[in-house]
Order: structure tokens, then sequence, then C-alpha cells
């Protein structure tokens, strides 16, 4: 698939510079705008979740404050439970702008660091449809060793190799991030794996040869339910197949429903992160 | 009388060097085919022995017998220069058979023998026809035919349209399209590379593929229900460069019918067509070099004589050549700091046929096909190589027992396959597929009476895939991943069609497919009727139907409807039924002014356990690659299939046309079980094909093509997606809703062309082809995609960077593309 992305990128400059490439006016068929849910429950962390609606695809965007108030889902009735009790989420703006991590609902309760523990999400909206979602807390999979490798044949760069073991008597999913020197950018790497083809249990994640002294190698290992691996997974499908002719895009796979006709993922997020300095 | 020695002398050295080299060639492939023969033979049911046992104890006890059908083979030139003529008509009234002359001016036709003598008219635009008497006894007859100029610049001959159009108006086959390379030379092409594939989507109920690409939707089917024959073996995937190019060298290929319905039945496998590409034999009289320079590769062709008049060869190859432009520039960048590397990448095809006369009696023909194409890439970081290929070779046994019986065996070997290979420092990865056939077809054709025909044989194929071989890991093994099935079964067929003339009005064939697939215990029958039927209204007023039924146990794993190397070919299993199909077609046949042919057909066809891939489909990293798969239905229907055809005259062509609607449906895991259009569904498909010959030296030839916008999977709606801490939210993900309510914008398209031939004073030919690619230059849809535009912001005082505006692009592929090749032939 990354060869023919790259043709196909290669095909799409070039194709431009043939001014073989023009904008268009087309009708699409009608939307109705659905609610959206984004609730990674992280454990030590509060509880936050983004209840966000979305827009036919040609709708306009609004700029500034605007562009939240066209998109925040306000004055919905938010409750986790989990081992018995339950938390309301309250209609509070709270997270970072900048890197666009930004939540409409909180709640001064942590999530618990149990893994097992089960999860149920109830979203009540303000026209009274129903959200609903459950999911269960994985345990962290720890980085075994992360090595850093020179190159023999030009001493000036390095690789980096990560060295996970995963439990191969149960299905297992990861998301492996990795980014240099700062954490806020697009990731040098950022993919899904899982285990079913694995025969010794041992994973490796490298990067080539291309690393320089003292850049420093952000490492991070998300350990995902199934659900959350089939919903970044069709996020990645729905977003190559809307540029890539010779790719098949997907609906998206939530694990929300209810008479709301939600979209969204509600999951717990457990993930090993591990920062080292290429010397 | 020297030169002619030496002529003589350097054409015997050639014909023993490439003897030489061809019979190493040939004992390879005779070999393989023998070993294929023999492991069939312990393999096969008893009624396969049973079967062979026969046909051996039928050709011994026949052989004795007095045969009294006769081959009339010869070549036709021009009385004046010599020049062979192609296209011209060979026609014997009295038997009712017609052959049309390749381009050396060699025809071959087969004769009922009951008469002392027959009449054998010849007939060429611009020449005066001539008729011959042949007597047809039990000896085979060459003949050579010189036609006399009518002396002036080439005119219209009135030709009597029942000899070129009989076939067609006598026949009960409908739904059948032939075309000959020669045709397909003649029309302007993409970049000058003549493609007979492409060419044959400008025939009515065939849609093409995207934009510059050889796909071929036959009436509603999908490309991988279309059964692709070359010389009898299936060829698996017949392209190149993710389908911009056929794997069919238009040099070494003679014809190809292309079957969209009334199938014969002793077709079977495939649900939609059958695309039966002959190769072309080698000439049989003289040694000659031909050739071509394009734009993107050259070819080369030998033929000639191994015993002159009985036994010839023919090797074919053409090979791109841009790697060696890249190969070059970077080698001279190779000291350029960030100098990316361009890949590597070309194909190449090698044809190779050898024809022996064994007997007046007996015909041995061998051929062979081999083609690939490779992608290398090596920079810092990758070591990538991903390679695919067909293999195709058959051996094919006629043997003429006498008037009455005949037979025809054949063995056949294909091959599919795609590698995909990158290194690491320390780390490897591979993946790949295979599919791979071997098999014998034995026919019988009985004619008891000249009203009645019967023919009847038996298919065995074995068949083998690997299907999603995946290896990677560390090289010192701590690390290793692996996937992939291997599958082995027998795909079994006995048929038997009887073609009777009921009445003087009246045709009738009738014919049965009973056809299985064995695998790993399990077994899938199918009876497969064959039925069609014409009746003649009137002398040049024909009515024609048709019913049949078509098994398919061999399915690609395909998502996109395009064709792509890395589709997988998977055996019907316990939860992979057989697909079927139901085709029911009524047309005319109506032949008007002499000269022109005009076909309507209307059909419907239904399919039952269709395949698709589940949403987001992942065919590699399951271990359990049926779960990504959904079963369904379909149909399609048109009620008006038109063909005008010309086929004689200084102007021949056709104009096509089809109204046709496609749906596919209830897949319980897509498009919520709900009915959709799939990507081929167009609902007007039209062309217009014109090739002028102007007089031996010009010819002018001209395309239209229009086909209504194809369906397409757009998104309805969008949202932002935040994504976790440490990775950037995507403003913009698409929501998909229904499969494909979508229309493209129409296609259409003007492709014209311009032949010069020239010829030296040694006879040696040449010629130039000047095409003109979408001469109108307009702008066609390839895709189109919603770009998004960003601005950044401040909210609550921090830089954002949010969405501004949507806009739907278009992405077109080719503007007015100019190219010439030479041709050239000594």
């Amino acid at each position: 698939m990354r060869s023919t992305t790259g043709f196909v990128l290669l095909l799409m400059v070039t194709l431009a510079a043939c001014d073989l490439s023009r904008e268009v006016e087309i009708d699409l068929p009608e939307y109705t705008p659905q609610p959206v849910v984004e609730c990674y429950l992280e454990p030590g962390q509060p509880f936050r979740l983004l209840l966000t609606r979305s827009f036919a695809f040609f709708d306009p965007f609004g700029l500034d404050t605007a562009f939240l108030e066209n998109t925040l889902l306000q004055g919905a009735a938010v409750s986790i439970r989990y081992n018995g009790t339950s938390t309301m989420l309250t209609n509070t703006l709270s997270g970072a702008y900048a890197n666009g991590k930004v939540y409409n609902y909180a709640s001064p309760d942590t999530v618990p660091d149990t893994p097992g523990i089960t999860f149920e999400l109830d979203i009540v909206l303000p026209d009274g449809k129903q959200i609903s979602g459950t999911t269960t807390m994985l345990p962290k999979v720890r980085w075994d060793s992360i090595v850093v490798q020179r190159n023999p044949d030009d001493t000036l760069v390095y690789r980096v190799l990560s060295y996970m073991t995963d439990d191969l008597a149960t299905s297992n999913y990861y998301r492996r991030v990795m980014s240099i020197n700062r954490t806020d950018t697009i990731p040098e790497q950022d993919f899904l794996v899982t285990d079913a083809l694995n025969e010794t249990g041992l994973f490796v994640f490298g990067t080539g040869y291309q690393l320089k002294f003292k850049y420093r190698v952000y490492n991070t290992l998300v350990h995902l339910p199934k659900e959350y691996h089939d919903f970044l997974e069709s996020i990645q499908l729905a977003l190559a197949g809307s540029e890539n002719p010779f790719q098949q895009p997907s609906p998206i796979k939530s694990n929300v429903s209810g008479s709301a006709n939600p979209i969204g993922i509600f999951t717990c997020l457990v993930y090993d992160l591990d920062s080292t300095t290429v010397r | 009388m020297e030169k002619v020695g030496r002529g003589k002398k350097f054409s015997h050295l050639c014909s023993k060097f490439v003897l030489k080299a061809f019979l190493a060639l040939f004992c390879a492939v005779f070999f393989n085919l023998i070993r294929i023969s023999v492991s069939l033979y312990t393999m096969l049911p008893s009624l396969l022995r049973w079967f062979a046992r026969t046909l051996i104890i039928v050709g011994c006890s026949f052989a004795g017998a007095t045969a009294q059908t006769c081959l009339l083979s010869g070549r036709l030139t021009d009385a004046d220069s010599r020049e062979p003529l192609a296209g011209a008509s060979v026609y014997c009234p009295v038997d009712n058979t017609l052959a049309i002359t390749d381009d050396k001016g060699g025809f071959s036709l087969l004769l009922n023998a009951r008469y002392d003598s027959v009449i054998v008219v010849f007939n060429q635009p611009g020449y005066h026809s001539l008729q011959r008497a042949v007597r047809a006894d039990t000896q085979d007859v060459y003949l050579e035919v010189a036609l006399e100029n009518t002396g002036h610049a080439i005119q219209e001959v009135v030709v009597e349209a029942n000899n070129l159009y009989r076939e067609k108006l006598s026949s009960t086959q409908t739904s059948l399209s032939t075309l000959t390379a020669l045709e397909a030379k003649a029309l302007p092409a993409l970049l000058g590379e003549v493609d007979i594939i492409k060419t044959l989507q400008l025939k009515p109920g065939i849609i093409p593929g995207p934009e510059g690409t050889t796909g071929l939707f036959v009436r509603g089917g999908s490309s991988d229900q279309n059964l692709v024959l070359l010389d009898g073996a299936t060829v698996y995937n017949a392209n190149h460069l993710f389908g911009f190019f056929s794997t069919f060298n238009a040099d070494a290929i003679d014809q190809v019918s292309v079957y969209k319905g009334g199938f014969p039945a002793h077709f079977g496998g495939r649900l939609s067509a059958v695309l039966d590409v002959g190769s072309r034999t080698g000439d049989l009289e003289d040694f000659s070099v031909s050739g071509g320079l394009g734009l993107i590769s050259s070819r080369l062709t030998l033929e000639g004589p191994l015993q002159k008049g009985k036994h010839s060869f023919l090797v074919s190859g053409r090979r791109t050549y841009a790697d060696v432009i890249t190969r070059t520039i970077n080698h001279l960048n190779r000291n350029v700091a960030d100098y990316n590397p361009i890949p590597d990448y070309y194909f190449y095809d090698l044809n190779a046929g050898l024809h022996f006369t064994l007997s007046p009696k007996d015909r041995l023909t061998v051929s062979s096909y081999l083609g690939k194409d490779d992608f290398h890439f090596v920079d810092d970081n990758f070591d990538f190589d991903f390679d695919w290929g067909n293999t195709a070779s058959t051996a094919r046994w006629r043997h003429l027992f006498n008037d009455q019986w005949s037979s025809d065996l054949s063995v056949v070997y294909s091959r599919y396959q795609y590698n995909i290979e990158n290194r690491l420092d320390g780390f490897f990865f591979r993946a790949g597929s295979t599919v791979q056939d071997a098999g014998i077809r034995a026919a019988m054709l009985h004619l008891p009476h000249p009203r009645r025909s019967i023919r009847f044989g038996l298919d065995a194929t074995n068949r083998r895939f690997d299907v999603a071989r995946l290896n990677a890991g560390s090289n010192d093994g701590q690390i290793r991943f692996s996937s992939g099935q291997r599958f082995e079964g027998t795909e079994l067929a006995v048929h038997a069609t009887e073609e009777r003339q009921i009445s003087a009005r009246w045709r009738l064939s009738t014919g049965l497919r009973a056809s299985a697939w064995l695998y790993a215990g399990d077994a899938f029958f199918g009876l497969e009727p064959r039925l069609s039927t014409s009746y003649s209204l009137h002398p040049v007023w024909t009515l024609k139907a048709s019913y049949v039924r078509m098994y398919q146990y061999a399915h690609l794993l395909a998502g996109t409807g395009l064709s792509l190397p890395t589709d997988l070919w998977y055996p019907g299993t316990s939860g992979l039924r057989p697909q079927i199909s139901d085709q029911f077609t009524a047309g005319v046949v109506h032949v008007f002014q002499e000269h022109y042919l005009f076909t309507w057909e209307a059909w419907y066809k239904k399919m039952q356990n269709q395949i698709d891939l589940i949403d987001g489909a992942d065919l590699y990293r399951t271990p359990d690659l049926e779960s990504q798969l959904t079963i369904g239905q379909g149909y399609a229907f048109s009620p008006m299939e038109l063909e005008f055809e010309k086929k004689n005259g200084r102007l021949t062509g056709w104009v096509g046309y089809t109204l046709a609607w496609v749906r596919r449906g209830d897949f319980p895991d897509v498009n919520g079980g709900r009915y959709y259009a799939p990507r081929y569904d167009a609902r007007h498909n039209a062309s217009v094909v014109a090739m002028y010959r102007q007089s031996k030296r010009w010819q002018f030839t001209g395309t239209f093509v229009y086909t209504s916008g194809y369906a397409a999977w757009l998104p309805e709606g969008r949202f932002t997606f935040s994504d976790i801490p440490g990775v950037p939210a995507q403003p913009v993900v698409p929501v998909y809703g229904d499969r494909n309510t979508f229309r493209y914008p129409a296609y259409w398209r003007l492709d014209l062309g311009v032949i010069r031939k020239f010829k030296t004073r040694k006879g040696a030919e040449h010629d130039l082809t000047f095409s003109l690619y979408n001469a109108t230059g307009r702008r066609n849809p390839y895709f189109i995609y919603l770009d998004p535009g960003y601005e950044t912001v401040l909210i609550a005082e921090q830089p954002v960077k949010v969405p501004t505006s949507i806009q739907a692009k278009q992405v077109s592929l080719f503007p007015a593309l100019p190219s010439v090749t030479w041709n050239f032939k000594f």
C-alpha cells in the first residue's frame, strides 16, 4: 500500500504540473449531521470527553470561535459508570487548544488504573436522543528495550530499534507512534499492528539510518481494544479512499451507538511512552 | 543470381540459428508439458483415463479410414507488385466457409471434400475478384493466388454481402465480437502502443475500465469474471503497469474473439465473458524480421519456415526501456547530496510458437508466453523489489480422422505470480501470491451430416493457489511473521454440443456442460445448459436467441474494481460457493446494402454468490481470509446493444451503442444489504471506429468513445477527529454513506491516426504510424478527490490550524498525446 500511495502522490504532482487537476463543482447526496464522540480514558487522568457534530461535506467552516461553536455539541448529559459507581461529566471546555486536544465534557474524578475494569458511557442529548458505549481497560504493554545502532557504512547516522514482547495467548492490537525531537508535529511513524501473524511473540519497530547525534526519539506503544483498532483503521481507510483511486474507502466503524445515530470511539488509553536520545 | 544466393544463405543461417535456439527453448517447454501430463494422468480420476484411452483407441481405429477432407492454405498477392494482400476474403460457397487473409496474405480453410472440386472465391477491394476451382481430395492444397488490380485508385468493389456476413446470418452464435490484430494496429493508440484489448473496449456491451487501462467490464460482470485464454491457456492477470497496457503484443497475436453471451459449451469457468486470444503461427514460406520502435517500448519478431510449407517458427518480443534512462539519470546523480533515486521499472513480453504439419491429417502447434513487470527501488531505507508476471504454454494436436471425425487435444500450463521483497539491515519482508494451472483439453468433432455437427469433450485442470504468502522478520529468526494459505484442487468438465439445421430457416444449438471443482474432500458440481437458436426471416434478416448458465470456481478478491497486480485469486471452498450466472439474450441480425451489418441484442443476466470485500477488509494481516469476504447477488440488463459494422471497402469500421443497468446487493456486510450500482455501471456507452484507406500508402483512422458517468463512492459528510495526545488532529475525516451514489461526469474522447507506408527498392516495408490520443484535449475524469484548505487562526490566544474551505478536484490523466511509431519488416 505504501508503494501504491507513493505512486499516487507522484502521479498527482505530475498531473498538477500538467494542469490535469482542476476544481469542479459536484453535488453530493443529502447528509444528516451526526453526533461525534471521542472519549479516551487514560489511567490517572480526569474523565474527559469531546462531543462534536459532523457536517455535510461542503458545509462552510466557521472561523475563530465560530469554528468551535459550530463544531461542539453542548448541553448534553454525560455520565460514565464503572465498578458500581457513576461519574457525571459537566459541560466545561478544557484542554490545550494548540495541539487540538479540546474536551467539552469533564469530571474532576480520575480514571482508575485497573486493567480488566469495564466502563459504560451514557449520553442524553438536548433533543432527548441517546448515545451509549462500553469499553474494558487493557493491561499496559511496555517496551522491552530501545536500541540505538550506528550505521556501519556511515558513522554519522543512526537508527533506533524498539522491541516489545506480545502475549500470543490472546489477540492483541497495538498502535505504534514515533516522533523525532518534538511530539506536537506529525509523527514520523504512526501505524497499527496486530499479533495475528506473529510466530515468536517478539516485535521490533525501527527507523532507517536517518537519525543524527543527539536526536531525541519518542516511542509510544498503545495497547488497543479491537474496536478502537477497527475505528482507527476505518479512519485511515476513509482518508486514503478520498485521495487514492486504488484504495477502497470505508465507513467509520464506531463502538458507540444509540438513537442519536452517533459515530465515534469510547475507549481506554493505555500506553507506554519512551524517550531516547541518540548517542 | 549471386544476390539471391547470398540472401538464401543468410536466410538459411538465420533459420539454423533460430532453430537451434528454439529447439533448446522448446525442449524445456516440452519437458514441462510432458511432466505435467504424466502427473495429470496419475492424478485424474478414472473417467479421464478412460476418455484418454478411448481417444487413443478411436484415433487408431480411424487412422486407417479414408480421409476425404483437405486443408486449403496459401497466399494471396497483388499480381503486379507481388505484395501480400491482407484482409481479403477467401470464400467457399459450397461449404459455406470463409477465411480472411492475414498481414502476409496467408489464409487457410478446411474444405469438406465430398466433391471432386469446389469453387473458391477471392475478393479484395480494389481488385478484380477471382474464382478458382480447387480439387479437394485427400491431399492438402497450397495455392499461390494473385489478384489483378482494377487499374486505378482503389475502388469500391461490390462484394456479395453474404460472403462476409453469411456466418453472422446463419450461425446460432449470439454476442460474439471478433477483432484482428491488423484492425488493432490500424487504430490510434495511447503512446503508440497498440493494444488489442483496449480496441475491444470499443465494442458494444463492453464498458472500459478507468482511463487508459485495459479493464473490460462485460455485460455487468466484473473484470475477474472474464476468462482470458491465450491459445487455450488461462492468463490470470493480462496487464502491465497497473493495467495501462495488456500482456498481448499485437505482433504475436492473430486475433481475439470475445464472447459476451451465448457461450459454447466448451467454454466455462467464468461468468461474464471469454476472451479467446489466438497467437500467430510463423510464415511457412519466407523468413522475415519485423518490429517497431515506439515511445515506450520496442518490438522485434522473427518468423519463418523450418521446412518450407510444413513447419514454421515465430518468436516475438517487446520490452520497455524507461529504466535504461532512469538508471542513467540515477548514475549521473549518484554523488548529488539529498538526491532521491528514480525507481527502476520495465516490463517485457516474449511469445514463441512452433507449427508442425506432421502429416496431411495432423497438425501440432506449441506456443509459449512469458511476461513480467519489474519494479525496483533502492535508497537509504529501502531495497525494494516488486515483480509480477504470467507464464502460459500450450501444446495442441489436431487430427483429422476422416470427413466426419476430427479431434483436438491440448495440454496447457499457466502461472501468474507476484513477489514483493524489501530488505533492511538485519530484517526482511517478503509477500506474494501464485495461481497455477496444468491441464488437458480433449474434444472430438463429428460431422455426420452437412446440417448437423456434434462436439464433445473433456477439460481437466489441476489448479494450485498460494494465497497472500507473507514472511517477515529478523535475519536471526528471533522475530518472525508469516501467513498464507495453499490450496490445490481439480476443475473438471465434460461438455457436448449438437448444432442442427432443423429447417431451411431454423437452426438450433443444444449444449450441456457438467463441471466440478474438487478440493480437500469437498466437491462442487454444476450443470450448465447452453442453448442458442437462429431463425432466418429473410435472406438478410435473422432472429437469434440464447440462454446460458455459467459456473465460476476461482475468484478474484479485489476491492476497488481496478485490476492490480496484488489482487488475489482464491478457490471455491465450503465458505465460498461457486459463482453462478444465467444469461438470456435475444436479438436480430440484418445485412443491408450488401456492405453493412446491423446487430441488435437485448440481454438479462442474473448472478448468484457474488463476492465482495467487507468494509475495511485486510487480506494480508489476517490468517482467516474468508472472514474478510461477504456474499451477495447481482443482476444486469440491457434492452439495447446495437452495432453497425462495415467490413469491406475503403471505409471500414463500426458504430456501437449500449444502454444498460447493473446492480449488486444482498451483501450482509456491505451497504446494509441494499443494492447498489457498481463502479462500472454506465448507462450509455457509444463508440465510433473508422478506418479509411486512401491509397496503398496512406491510411487514416479515428475512434470516438462516449461513456456516461461511472458510479463513484464519495463521502457525504465530514467530522473533526481530535485523536490522542502526541498525534495531531485530523480536521476533515470523510464520512461515507451508501456506496456509489455519485456519478462522475461523462467520459468522451476522440483519437486520430495516420499511417504512411513505405517500401524500399529492395522490397523491405516500413511505415510511420502517427497517433493523436485525446485529440480534443478533453479533461476526462480519472478520479475526483476532496481537498480541504487550511488557515492558522488564533483561538483563545493560541494558534490553531483550522479548515476553511473544501474543494472538489478532478484529476485527469491524459491531455492530447501525440505519438509516432516506426514499424518495419524485411
